[in-house]
Parts: C-alpha cells; structure tokens; sequence
C-alpha cells in the first residue's frame, strides 16, 4: 500500500503494512524529492494494525514539519462505511445513509463495552476537535479555511421529513431540520438554522455531547442515553441555544451563556 | 401559376425556417398525502391550460384506484388505458380520450383492475416523453403515498407541483416528499382547501404557517368550496368556467405555470396571506 | 383470549382512516377495553401527529420488526386514557423495510395484551396497504360520499374479499344538506354500491381539523358530537345494536331542518 496519498486539500499517510521506521525513512526520502511542493499542506496519519506512542508521533510530526506540513491528526484505519461518510464530507444535497450508522442509534450496550475499550487503549470516548493554535495561524497565512475537524458530516441545505444523517462523529448542518428528520451523532450536532426534528448527539454514550441550533425547537432531544421531551409547546426560541445533559437530564441555556455551563 | 410561384418566392426570401417544435414541459402533480386535491388540481390546471390555447396532455397514474377520468366527467369514453399502451396492446392515439370541453386537451386514464407495479418504468418515460413532442404540458396525476406508483408517475416529468392543505399530517406528508423529489424537479406549491374564516379564528393553519416548513414557490392558493366536490362527481372542472373565486384561482395558477406575471390572489386571501408572501408567487420578487 | 384486529383502510386517501383510528381507538379505550393502536404507514407516518405523541416517540414498528427494541419499550401509553397505546410508524424508512408476516408477527404479539389492535392503513394498494391488511382479521373500509372515494372503497372491498375478511362500512364526512340537493350521495346509495354492512356514519365537522392538528382527539371532548358518534361506533363493534341518527331526513338538524325548510 502507498504510503502518502493526496486528498483533497491533504496529504494522508497510510501506515498499514509499514514498519514504523521504515515508514519514517520512507517519508523523509519522498518528501526529500520535492521539498517546496507539499510545503503550506496539511496530512492526517493512518495507522495500521498498531497504535503509536508520543514519541513516534512526534517523529511523524517533526518529519513532516521540516517539509512545511503541518499534521492534523492521527486516525485509526477507517472502514469501508467510514471511508463512505469520508466523501459525503463534502457539502452536498443528496443523503446517503450509512447503514452501519444506524445501528448506533439503539445499541447502548455496544455503545458501553465500546467506550469501556476506547478508555483501556486510553483515547477519548468520542473524536473531538481541539482549538489548534497552529493550525489558526497556518489557515490564516494560507488565507483558506480550515477543513472541518476530522470525523464532521457537514452538510448545506434543509432537511425535510423522512430524512436522517447518521455519522459517527459531529454532525454541521447549514440549514432547517424540519419536521419528521432524525439527527444522530456520536459527538456534536450543530444546526445554522432551526432544529425542529429529533437530534440524537453522543449517540454512543457520550455524556458530554451538545447539541446547538440558532432555534432549538426539536420534537425530541437525545444526548447519549438521556432523553427529553419539551412538553410546554411555549417555548419560542429566539436566540441560538445549546442542550447538554446536567444531573442526568437535558439542559437547555442560550448559547451566549454557553461559556458558564457544563463541558 | 408560374407568376404564382415567383410571388411566393419573394415572399419567402425574407422568411426564416421555423424553428424546431419545442419540448412541451412535463408536470407531476404530487403530495404525498392522499386527499388534499392532486386529482381535482390537474384536471382544472389542465382544463384552465386548455382554454387558454395550449394542447395539453393529462395521464392518470394512480393504477387500480383511478379517478382524473371521472373528475372530468370522461368514464363513460375510457376505452383503454395507460397499461395497454405501455404494454403495446394499442396505440397512443386509440387510448387518448379527447376532453368533453376543451378542445385541445386529452387524457390516458388509469387502468382499474391492475396493479401499480405492472407499469415499466422505462416505458413510462418513453410515454412521457413522446407525449412531450406533441402536446405544450403533459400533466401527470400522481397516486398518494411515496411507493413505486409514486416513483412511476415522477419518472419522466422533469417539474412538479406540490398539493398540500393546511393541515399538519398534509404539511409533513408534502414536506417527505419535496425531500424526495429534490431540487431538480423544482417544486412550486398549491395550498388547497383553505378556509380563511377558520385561519382566522385560529383554527386552521394559515398559508405563512404551511410554507414556513415547505418553503416553497407559492403558485396559487384555493379556498375549500362545496362546489369543488359538486363538479368533480359531476365531471365538470370548475375551470371551465370563468367566474367565481375558486375558477380565478385555476386561471391565475394556469397563467403563473405559463410563465405569466399574476399578482397575488384577491383581498379575500390577504387576511391568511401576509403581505411579504406577495414575493414569494413564482416569479414576482418585490 | 388475544384481542380482535381490526385494519382502517379506504383506498382513497384524505378520508379520515387516521383520524377515525384514533378517535375510534379512544371511545374504545374509555369504554374499558385495552387498545393498541399501529400506525402502518411507514415513510409517511401521522397516528402519532393526530394523538399529539409525536414528541414521545422513542422506538418504532420498524426497529421492532428489526429486533431492535421489544414492541413494549415501543408502545407509547396515551395518558389520557387509561388504555390505549400506540406503536408509531417509523418516519424515515419505506414500506419495503418490512414484510407482511413481519407485520402480522406484531399485530400477533400486540393483540396478546389487548383487547383491540387497530392497524392504520397507508392509502392506495400496493405494499404499505397489503402489510396493513396481512396483519388484520377484520377490516374497516372507511369512506366519503363522493364518487372517487366509492370507487376506491370498492377495489379495496375486492381485496379484501379476496382474504376474507369481514368488513365493515364508516361513510365520513358526509353533508347532509349536499345530499338533499342532490349534490352527494346518501348513506343508502353508498351501502348500496359497497354492499358492506355499515357500522358508523360521520358528518362533517370543521371542528376536527383543528383537533387533528393539536393532537387532541375529539372523543377528548363530552360535548363534542362527534365524539358521541365515535363512541356508538365503538358501542357497535363491541357488539351492541345502537340505531343511526337519521341523516338523510329530518337527522341531525331536527327541528332546524324542519325550519328551514319551511323557509
């Protein structure tokens, strides 16, 4: 397997198959070649078989760093369905529901033993994106948007009834989520525009999960297991919100108060 | 006549050649939910197209529960129908029933006793198309729901007019399906069956509260009368006639398809239309 | 003994088989029995609209037939009623996500702990209609006076002729002074062409729009009219001889009528 690919505005290293310093001295030979080409990129590393400590990824980093690259993160193998929601990043009308997704929606015991794993192996429950000062100052010298946090659906557009967006990540919509639309996410749900469907966030168990939308006025709200029915159809939101969970049930503040609640 | 012929030489000589016919547009009209008026609309867009000139072509695509024929008082004339020209058992032309009343408009009903998953969906588009090349509109008259006679009665259109009252379930009903049918069919809403006295007491969704999930491109708006049910189990479109409110509203709405300027409906509406949603009647922008 | 289950069907769509399913559901359930009511209309769902449940959705018919959930931790009680339940459609599916015996498996399991399942049946006839009617042992064809609904009604009798089931006649929205012009079919007429023994007849009644859209059932209402209709129809099934309010003569207007028409 080829150890660099291009991908979008990226580079993506691709470690399985690769001893790690075999890939190391790999890397620096190729970005040796053509030193000024990739410089002002960015990349992603993917692992293989086997997670890598700090000092490896630092080595990765500093390989990388030296040919004007800056590393974005460091992933575990997505599969096939993964690699699906990958290409739906782009902003897009058409839907595709992954079908792997939609099991995240029920499955709490899984969603558990699955977070109990992540927590052994000593990553995060849930993929989430870190305010990377470097990364600000790279964007702004390269006068070009950041792409979005790794593992980010984002999509432009409405969503009208009977459509849903299931991803194992964060979920952006531009947009209204009508009526009748179903929203789930294992992280973050952001909605530019009003919320009126089910939004699911923290789908696999994920406490800490938000969601947010200029008019939070959905049907049902879910984060992780927690669910919550906004039984007093007065509320007439007129300020963009955010609902977190906070002794075990949902909490609705204004998102300009954001900063002094939870998470 | 050789004198003839040279005349008519100099008449031609400034002439240019016609250009080639264009494609008439295809047209579903749909909603999703059952009842809110699909059948009643096409007939009296149909009729209402017709009067003002055009050849207008109408297909019933609701197999086994088929109803444009009666709306339009034509049962007794069906002799065949849109499976026994997909199937090849007759052609086009021997299944076209010409309309009682206008003179360029025609129908290819439904069949009764069949079932919606005999039709082919390549054959229907060829249908579609060819009716295409001879008629200005061909208007398909969709069946409820979002199953495989929904699909059937889409393919081969390439626009559609939504149907929709002011009711909840209709609203979200409309709304699955402009999800479905996507941009690329360009949907344009009629609100149905509204009764203004009711908006105003609250006690019905005004035209504002449906299109502030459909927000769609508002094509006419008609108000809930009994003699809309009168002339369709009779058979006689009230489009056909050219006054009254409810025929105004298919004129106005034949006239917007047709790509005219009409500005909103009467004063009567004003009260469940707020002035802003003025803009929104296809292609008017204030 | 397991509860009967009685399919709503009509054919044409828009003429009150949700709201009659709901509201006959309800005059069930105040009459004592125990009452699960099964949206069937998948991808197009509104049991749950008209019952102002919606919010309280969790689990639908669909992950039930999926083994995602048990039917119990899908049913949804109606609080204001002692007895009734709901199992909602699913909104984001087709009707090809299940198939008939799936269907009929659940309705099976419903009626186990009830005394009536009502099934809602999509409109038309194609697959939502047959998983419907796989799942019932009775039916309700209901109808309008109008001629495209009669003529709907009868296919759909055919059908269920073709299954032997026994049915039963609801003629709905009928206007009684449309049929003293002339103007719409009698009740008469209408048995007559369906040749169905008839077990509720239900005016028109601008009121209900409105109950439809806050989801609160007629039958809620003592006073309502038609909430007294619903509750003979009710009383009908149930096995009890209630006569019909004559509509078609002096009927509901009485004294009124007899006014009027002298005037």
């Amino acid at each position: 397997m080829s150890l660099i690919r291009g991908r979008g505005l990226g580079l993506e290293i691709h470690l399985a198959g690769w001893e790690f310093d075999a890939a190391v001295n790999e890397l620096t030979a190729r970005l040796g070649e053509r030193s000024d080409f990739y410089r002002g990129t960015s990349a992603r590393v993917v692992l293989g078989e086997e997670p890598l400590s700090d000092e490896q990824v630092e080595a990765l980093r500093a390989v990388l760093s030296s040919a004007g690259i800056e590393l974005r993160a460091v992933e575990p193998a997505p599969d096939g369905a993964e690699l699906a929601r990958r290409r739906a990043m782009r902003p897009k009308r058409e839907l595709k529901l992954s079908d792997a997704a939609r099991s995240l929606v029920a499955d709490f015991d899984g969603a558990r033993a699955d977070i109990a794993e992540r927590r052994k192996r000593g990553e995060a429950s849930v993929r989430r994106t870190n305010a990377n000062a470097a990364a600000a100052a790279a964007s702004a010298a390269l006068q070009v948007a950041p792409p979005p946090p790794p593992g980010t659906l984002y999509h432009v557009g409405t969503l009208r009834g009977g459509q849903a967006l299931h991803h194992a990540g964060n979920i952006v919509v531009v947009g209204d989520v009508n009526p009748g639309t179903e929203l789930v996410a294992t992280g973050d749900i952001v909605v530019f525009g009003r919320l009126l469907g089910v939004a699911h966030a923290g789908a696999q168990g994920d406490n800490d999960a938000k969601v947010y939308a200029l008019q939070l006025h959905a049907t049902q709200l879910r984060i992780a297991s927690v669910i919550a029915v906004d039984e007093e159809h007065a509320r007439s939101a007129s300020e963009p919100e955010v609902a977190f969970v906070r002794d075990g049930r949902i909490a609705i503040a204004p998102f300009s108060k954001a900063a002094e609640v939870a998470g | 006549m050789h004198q003839h012929i040279l005349r008519q030489a100099q008449d031609d000589s400034g002439v240019e050649i016609a250009p080639a016919p264009k494609l008439g547009r295809a047209i579903v009209v749909t909603s999703g939910k059952g009842g809110v008026g699909k059948t009643t609309t096409t007939a009296n867009l149909g009729t209402a197209l017709a009067q003002r000139g055009a050849r207008v072509a109408l297909i019933d695509a609701d197999v086994g529960l088929r109803n444009l024929d009666i709306v339009l008082g034509l049962e007794s004339r069906v002799k065949y129908h849109l499976l026994d020209v997909l199937e090849d058992k007759v052609t086009l032309d021997e299944a076209l029933v010409r309309d009682k009343h206008s003179e360029t408009l025609v129908l290819l009903a439904a069949a009764q006793s069949r079932e919606k998953d005999e039709v082919d969906t390549e054959k229907m588009r060829a249908l579609v198309q060819g009716l295409r090349e001879r008629y200005d509109y061909v208007l398909i008259d969709c069946p409820a729901g979002i199953e495989l006679g929904f699909k059937n009665a889409i393919v081969g259109a390439d626009e559609a007019i939504v149907v929709c009252t002011p009711e909840v379930s209709a609203v979200r009903d409309v709304d699955r399906v402009v999800g479905l049918l996507g941009n690329r069919f360009k949907p344009q809403l009629i609100i149905n069956r509204l009764r203004p006295q009711l908006v105003k007491k609250g006690k019905m969704l005004s035209v504002e509260d449906v299109n502030a999930i459909l927000r769609l491109p508002l094509l006419g708006v008609i108000a809930d009368e009994p003699e809309i049910i009168i002339t369709t189990n009779r058979g006689e479109p009230l489009a056909l006639r050219h006054d009254g409110e409810t025929a105004s509203a298919y004129h106005a709405i034949a006239a917007r398809v047709a790509g005219e300027d009409v500005p909103a409906p009467s004063p009567e509406f004003k009260e469940s239309l707020m002035d802003k949603l003025g803009s929104i009647f296809g292609g008017k922008r204030a | 003994m397991a509860g009967r289950r009685i399919v709503i069907t009509s054919g044409k769509g828009g003429v009150g088989k949700t709201t009659t399913t709901a509201n006959l559901g309800a005059a069930l359930a105040k009459r004592g029995s125990r009452v699960v009511l099964v949206d069937a209309d998948i991808g197009l769902r509104n049991l749950d609209l008209v019952l102002g449940l919606e919010k309280r959705i969790v689990f639908d018919l669909v992950e039930v037939v999926e083994g995602r959930c048990q039917l119990r931790q899908a049913l949804i009680k109606d609080k204001r009623f002692e007895s009734l339940a709901i199992l909602p459609a699913a909104q984001t599916r087709d009707k090809d996500a299940i198939t008939e015996s799936q269907f009929e498996s659940v309705i099976a399991e419903a009626a186990q702990n009830a005394d009536y399942v009502l099934i809602d049946c999509p409109a038309g006839i194609e697959g939502g209609f047959r998983n419907a009617v796989a799942g019932a042992k009775e039916a309700i064809v209901v109808t309008t006076p109008e001629v495209s609904a009669i003529r709907d009604a009868d296919r759909v009798v055919g059908k269920l002729n073709d299954r032997a089931l026994p049915i039963r006649l609801i003629v709905n929205r009928l206007r009684p002074e449309m049929v003293r012009t002339g103007d719409m079919l009698s009740v008469e007429d209408v048995c007559e062409i369906l040749a169905v023994e008839l077990v509720g007849v239900i005016p028109e009644d601008p009121e209900v729009i409105d109950t439809t859209n806050r989801g609160e059932p007629i039958v809620l209402d003592p006073a309502a009219r038609l909430g007294i209709i619903y509750e003979k129809i009710a009383r009908r099934l149930e096995g009890e001889m209630v006569p019909f309010t004559s509509f078609d003569s002096q009927g509901f207007f009485g004294k009124l009528f007899g006014a009027l028409k002298a005037g």
